[in-house]
């Protein structure tokens, strides 16, 4: 178990490093100079100043000592200075991370929670009301677009019929006391979490209830049953515990994708994360906090994907002793 | 007399095939005594399984569903019992051996806690009072070291171990019924002899009854002290064991017994050495046809076996048979 950790971490670290050489050079490939967006919004400026800030961000010098220069910086855990914000990177990140997780954990749990939920309980009976509820539900999940939903669900629940928040993260005269708070950025986490958990939520219900089927079907549920077992505990003992297993490797596989899905939620709901944050770096030509977010969303997907790991030994004994 | 432990009445079990309920056992009717062991021999597809998970209660339905007939396990009526009354039963008076040991426990839990919640669930035993049982129950059925094997997951044991397990699983309530359905067909020949030692064993140390399922004649000769013949469904012969291997009456009995080859025989040499009884077992859905199921394939036909299906009859004490020469030779 911990060799097989620690030889996860070595591969992780080294896959940072590739995903750090590969989008240093992305970003340098692509077209647009951070320098003239400054100028731009300054309302103008001089060649000399324009060399001048050149000089200074070291985007005078040769690709790959820049390159080696960032590399450099990172391992020292210095992940740079934005042009635009003016700010060191990991201090931006850090202001917004905390947004960004409670938004993409939220939605991953309920994602995972209720379309488990949901799948194992339309399994237990194939053609009932609830089981087709689920494929209709998990099919509009599935084909409709993030950000069409996240519009179509403020137009009916902020606008339509006022119950929640439009957009933010919380109110702008902000409420006395701390359960004053958390209730009220509660209630604005509820759309983004919805629109964002939308597609995993149509997805682990089928995923679920797929494999529960399967696992319904298996010959120790017919051993759990010819022992005297209650319904509830060859269901949710014996069955569930089998039928999470394909879901658990799923959720660790899609975190990254949630993590890009987050991106186009916060912009429509303007809620202040690393996705809006990323939105405008790439906008301002800002590269360096866009370097220190991919970084970081980079170093959340592979810790997701070592706990995903280590979650998968646990329910599954036959794991850990291969 | 006593009455007998289970008594099957005219059973009838059906499976939805193509829109038709086509059944798949019927008209079946036999007893098991306290303490003994009866053998159910018959072909894939005979109806065998079906016998045994309709004693369970789990005929799986849908597709399946028992449309006739009783089945009494101390007077309790199996096929009118609701599913509460049928759980505490389960692994309780009447538990269960699959054919499948490598699939029939979950890969998930320990097999120490597979057993003990067994005991927990029917004896209201604590978690360590069931663990301790569990542990002696794993040293009965004969597994080395129980107490370190307890908490070990059935991938770190053999074929033949998770047997073991499986009877201890059956077991541990000390049922007064047991149905094995074929218990051995997956496991090697030598694990084979010991699973049946250990049946023996435990059947005098606990008095419980087995219904053993085999397509194995020679282990009903050793194990069963009455067998019953299936074929398409029905009971075709019933009788004790001696006699069904010394002087079986049904045409498909004696094809069964000549099937085993013998020590003299050099089949390389002598193809002719393996008996085999010509055609298939007719489907389910050809049944429907009247007559004897067996007449397409028996040596022995008449005409009226093509019409007229022969009811089982009593031929000597303690045995019947469902054939019209069977009969007449008697008469």
């Amino acid at each position: 178990m911990v060799k097989s950790l620690s030889k996860r971490i070595g591969n992780a670290v080294i896959l940072l490093l590739a995903v750090l050489v590969l989008n240093f050079t992305l970003i340098h490939i692509a077209p647009g100079d951070p320098v003239e967006v400054l100028a731009g919004e300054m309302g103008g400026a001089t060649p000399e100043l324009l060399a001048e800030l050149h000089a200074d961000f070291g985007l005078d010098q040769p690709f790959h000592i820049q390159l080696f220069t960032y590399l450099g910086n990172v391992l020292h855990g210095n992940l740079g200075h934005s042009f635009y914000y003016d700010k060191p990177v990991t201090e931006l990140i850090l202001d917004r991370m905390g947004a960004t997780l409670l938004l993409v954990i939220t939605a991953l749990l309920f994602a995972l929670l209720v379309g488990t939920a949901l799948g194992v309980a339309s399994a237990q009976k194939r053609n009932s009301l609830l089981s087709n509820l689920v494929t209709i539900l998990s099919l509009a999940g599935f084909s409709a677009p993030v950000f069409w939903i996240g519009i179509m669900l403020i137009l009916l629940l902020s606008v339509a019929v006022p119950i929640f928040p439009i957009a933010g993260m919380a109110t702008a005269d902000e409420p006395e006391g701390t359960f004053a708070y958390i209730f009220d950025v509660a209630q604005h986490l509820v759309l983004p979490v919805l629109t964002l958990a939308s597609i995993y939520l149509a997805f682990y219900s089928r995923l679920s209830r797929a494999s529960m089927l399967e696992v319904l079907e298996s010959d120790y549920i017919r051993t759990a049953r010819a022992k005297g077992l209650s319904r509830f505990l060859v269901v949710y003992k014996h069955a569930l515990r089998n039928a999470v297993l394909p879901v658990v490797t799923f959720a660790g596989l899609q975190f990254a994708q949630v993590i890009s899905g987050a991106v186009l939620v916060e912009t429509v709901f303007a809620w202040p994360g690393l996705g809006t944050l990323a939105f405008e770096s790439i906008l301002r030509r800002d590269s360096p906090t866009l370097l220190g977010i991919l970084f970081f969303s980079a170093v959340l997907v592979l810790i997701v994907n070592i706990v995903v790991d280590i979650a998968y030994r646990v329910i599954d004994p036959r794991i850990s002793a291969k | 007399m006593q009455a007998p432990l289970l008594s099957v009445r005219d059973l009838e079990v059906s499976f939805q095939i193509g829109g038709e309920e086509v059944p798949v056992v019927r008209d079946l009717s036999f007893d098991v005594e306290y303490g003994e062991t009866l053998g159910i021999v018959g072909e894939s597809g005979c109806g065998k399984s079906m016998t045994a998970l309709a004693i369970m209660g789990l005929v799986p339905n849908p597709p399946g569903r028992i449309s006739k007939g009783n089945i009494l396990l101390e007077g309790v009526d199996i096929t009118k019992a609701s599913e509460k009354e049928l759980q505490s039963l389960r692994g309780n008076d009447v538990s269960m051996v699959f054919q499948e040991p490598m699939t029939s426990l979950n890969p998930v839990f320990t097999v120490g806690e597979q057993i003990a919640e067994t005991a927990r669930t029917h004896f209201g035993l604590s978690r360590k009072e069931a663990r301790n049982k569990a542990i002696e129950i794993l040293r009965l059925v004969g597994i080395p070291s129980p107490e370190k094997r307890v908490d070990d997951y059935p991938h770190q044991l053999s074929g033949g171990m998770r047997q073991r397990v499986m009877i201890a699983i059956s077991l541990i309530c000390e049922p007064k019924l047991l149905i094995a359905d074929e218990p051995t067909t997956a496991l090697d020949v030598t694990v084979q002899a010991q699973i049946f030692d250990l049946f023996r064993e435990l059947q005098e140390k606990t008095k419980t009854a087995i219904i053993l399922i085999t397509h194995d004649i020679g282990v009903v000769a050793e194990m069963a002290d009455r067998v019953m013949v299936m074929y398409a469904g029905r009971n075709i012969e019933n009788g004790p064991a001696t006699d069904f291997i010394r002087a079986p009456q049904h045409p498909y009995t004696r094809g069964l017994i000549s099937c085993i080859p013998t020590l003299q025989a050099d089949p390389p040499d002598d193809p002719d050495a393996l008996f085999e009884i010509p055609g298939v077992v007719p489907s389910a859905v050809e049944l429907a046809k009247p007559g004897c199921a067996f007449a397409p394939r028996c040596q022995n036909v008449m005409d009226r076996c093509r019409v007229e299906f022969p009811p089982s009859a009593q031929i000597e004490n303690n045995r019947s048979v469902s054939c019209w020469l069977a009969q007449e030779e008697t008469v």
